[in-house]
């Protein structure tokens, strides 16, 4: 058995204990409640006096017992006796002859309750005298119980009490039960949730679960390993193909800058330049998404002003020689107002890059994009609008639900990576902000970004 | 500007070949190449370049430890050229002392014109002259000439005019616009940026109310479209 499984157990067993102690004390006090309460009755039930002293009967100022009356006390090895008004003894069945035969008040006061020389007896009142039954001495025990009137109601009240008590006593072993198992299980619950979090976990190895903790810390480890693993591999990759991707790029640049060749070579390095600079983008967006998703990647937050952030990325999407095709517009909400916000202007930077190179991508027939700037006291909102074809609406449902982004990805040619839209999740997720996606009306893909301003 | 010397070095003999080559076919002259640290700190001290082009990742030194050795004794621009994509490799370069940061791969064109930008900056050349339909801009004197008479360009107009010419055809943002002439506190100062522009448009524009040369970018900033430049 292990350690988990024996503190489980324990556990187990504990409660198990908690239960029956509550039953048996309880069970307890109830019985001896019932004990005392019927206590007067119980020197009648252990022989049926009443049954009895009708098979008793009277004739012409005679008394007869009948057979079944012999019978009775037979079997319960008991005498009887009828004694008159003056404590003669008027009737008597197996009567021991040691037994007087006649009795005072005294003598009678004395034995009703418990014993006439040894004799457990019962008495029973008839309308023509007092009978008797006398059990055989040993069988029964006599005991006449008094209280005080005023010890009642406090020895009833003290009843109760004790059962509240129990209950109490109980809920609190329960308490602690639960609080044992919450103590030791709340670092385990904590570093599984750091695990989910993609963060490493360190817990003591000590006390009852140290197994469960050592396990925990060695799945951490072997998660993080894997994962630097991971990461420094794509930063492996990546720095290795940036070299040779720098020469496929600039000699395809130079062929197809070099007016003597032929139109048909140009072109074809056209089209190399052209797939390097994706496989570049690709490199890059890589890169990052890696370094954003295992927390590598330096957040440099400070304070700026978003127009201009977003003014620079337009104006490099304009300086790139953006397609006719495409009509890039910028505007702001409130012109004029000043609107600073912290964060990485870096990354940001990207963000919106990303979003605008989302709407070319996807509407490779040309379409109309506006980037516009928005806020209020808290809320910096960026918004990039196109009239492309947009998305369906169970591509837009996926999109608001975080669902992976290269699931909804139309699987096209012309469809990215997948990354774009990924990376601006994460770059949004570092600076706490939202994302959400709508469509544009008649057509297209609006994406709104609500950042906090601080 | 391309009687620069420009050094580049890099442990790559191919790539080192390939961007000699691009600084050749863009007119430069005299382009040289070193394949280590070593070489480049000795060639530096012996031949004095205009302008290094250094590669991070090299065997023995690299860049970073080069260009510390070379700014004890050297004020050389200094463009280093880096196949990691770290962001803490481009703060150990500025803070080393590089003029800019380019991340491979790249486009010979986005080389080139961070070259040229560098040395426009750092080796301003003596005769300036920026042409327009209806008026040329000596940018030695400060002044326009138009229609045979001189007009002075006041000091904040000339840093703009500077700015925008640096970054002749491509769009320049506001921000960068204000910057250029009030410093890093810029923000609130767009009217009286457009007050400049409109100022400077009367200057070397036919039509100011109908700008060719310097055209607004609307929302974003300005574009500075020249005829020509003679320096």
């Amino acid at each position: 058995m292990n350690a988990s499984e024996r503190f489980f157990r324990r556990y187990i067993f504990s409660t198990v204990g908690i239960v029956v102690l509550f039953l048996t004390v309880n069970v307890a006090l109830v019985a001896s409640y019932f004990v005392i309460a019927y206590f007067g009755n119980v020197a009648t039930s252990n022989f049926p006096i009443e049954d009895f002293s009708n098979h008793v009967i009277v004739a012409n100022g005679q008394f007869t017992g009948d057979a079944q009356a012999t019978e009775m006390l037979n079997k319960a090895d008991a005498w009887a006796m009828i004694l008159d008004e003056d404590g003669t003894v008027v009737w008597e069945e197996n009567l021991p002859e040691e037994l007087p035969r006649h009795y005072n008040a005294t003598d009678i006061a004395m034995f009703s309750r418990w014993y006439l020389d040894d004799y457990p007896v019962n008495i029973w009142k008839r309308q023509d005298g007092l009978l008797v039954i006398g059990l055989s001495p040993g069988n029964v025990v006599n005991y006449y119980l008094s209280f005080r009137a005023q010890y009642v109601w406090p020895l009833l009240f003290g009843l109760v009490a004790v059962f509240f008590i129990n209950i109490l006593l109980m809920v609190y072993l329960f308490i602690r039960n639960a609080h044992r198992v919450e103590k030791a299980m709340g670092p385990i619950l904590d570093g599984i949730r750091h695990l989910s979090a993609g963060k490493p976990v360190h817990l003591e190895e000590t006390g009852e679960l140290a197994e469960i903790n050592a396990g925990l810390n060695k799945a951490g480890d072997y998660l993080m390993k894997k994962d630097n693993t991971r990461a420094e591999w794509i930063r492996g990759i990546s720095h290795d193909i940036r070299t040779p991707l720098s020469m496929i790029l600039g000699y395809a640049s130079e062929i197809e800058d070099t007016v003597s060749l032929p139109e048909t070579t140009r072109k074809q390095a056209g089209i190399i330049r052209r797939h390097s600079e994706k496989l570049k983008n690709l490199v890059a967006d890589l890169n990052l998404t890696t370094k954003l998703e295992y927390s590598m990647q330096p957040i440099q937050k400070q304070r700026f002003d978003p127009v201009e952030l977003a003014r620079q990325v337009v104006s490099e999407v304009l300086n790139d020689e953006l397609s006719e095709l495409y009509e890039l517009e910028f505007s702001e909400d409130s012109p004029g107002k000043n609107i600073s916000i912290v964060g990485d202007q870096i990354l940001l930077s990207r963000m919106l890059n990303n979003l605008i190179r989302n709407c070319v991508v996807h509407n490779p027939n040309g379409c109309r994009i506006q980037i516009s700037i928005g806020s209020n006291a808290t809320i910096c909102t960026f918004t990039v609008t196109d009239n492309g074809h947009g998305v369906s609406e169970s591509q837009l449902n996926a999109l608001n639900s975080d669902e992976d982004i290269s699931s909804t990805q139309k699987q096209t040619e012309e469809a990215e990576h997948g990354l774009g839209l990924k990376i601006v999740r994460q770059i949004v997720k570092t600076h706490q902000g939202v994302v959400r996606f709508a469509e544009t009306i008649p057509h297209g893909l609006t994406v709104k970004i609500l950042l906090p301003m601080e | 500007m391309n009687d620069r010397m420009i050094l580049v070095v890099d442990d790559e003999a191919e790539l080192l070949e390939m961007v000699k080559s691009i600084f050749e076919r863009a007119g430069f002259t005299q382009v040289l190449t070193a394949a280590s640290g070593e070489a480049a700190l000795k060639m530096c001290k012996e031949k004095q370049p205009d302008m290094v082009i250094l590669d991070v990742m090299m065997p023995r030194m690299d860049g970073f430890a080069t260009l510390r050795e070379l700014r004890k004794t050297s004020k050389v621009p200094v463009l280093m050229l880096t196949a990691r994509g770290e962001a803490e490799d481009k703060f150990a370069g500025f803070e080393n002392g590089a003029d800019d940061y380019l991340l491979k791969p790249f486009l010979p064109k986005e080389l080139l014109f961070r070259v040229q930008a560098i040395l426009k900056r750092v080796y301003p050349e003596k005769e300036r002259k920026v042409f327009f339909d209806v008026a040329n801009v000596d940018l030695e004197k400060a002044m326009v000439q138009r229609n045979g008479e001189s007009i002075s360009l006041t000091a904040k107009e000339f840093q703009l005019f500077e700015k925008l010419y640096e970054n002749a055809g491509r769009i320049v943002t506001t921000g960068s616009l204000c910057q250029a002439i009030c410093g890093d506190f810029w923000q609130g100062y767009e009217s009286t940026l457009a007050t400049h522009i409109r100022h400077l448009r009367e200057k070397i524009e036919e039509n100011p109310s109908k700008p060719v040369a310097l055209v607004t970018i609307k929302g974003i900033g300005y574009r500075l479209n020249i005829k020509g430049a003679q320096t």
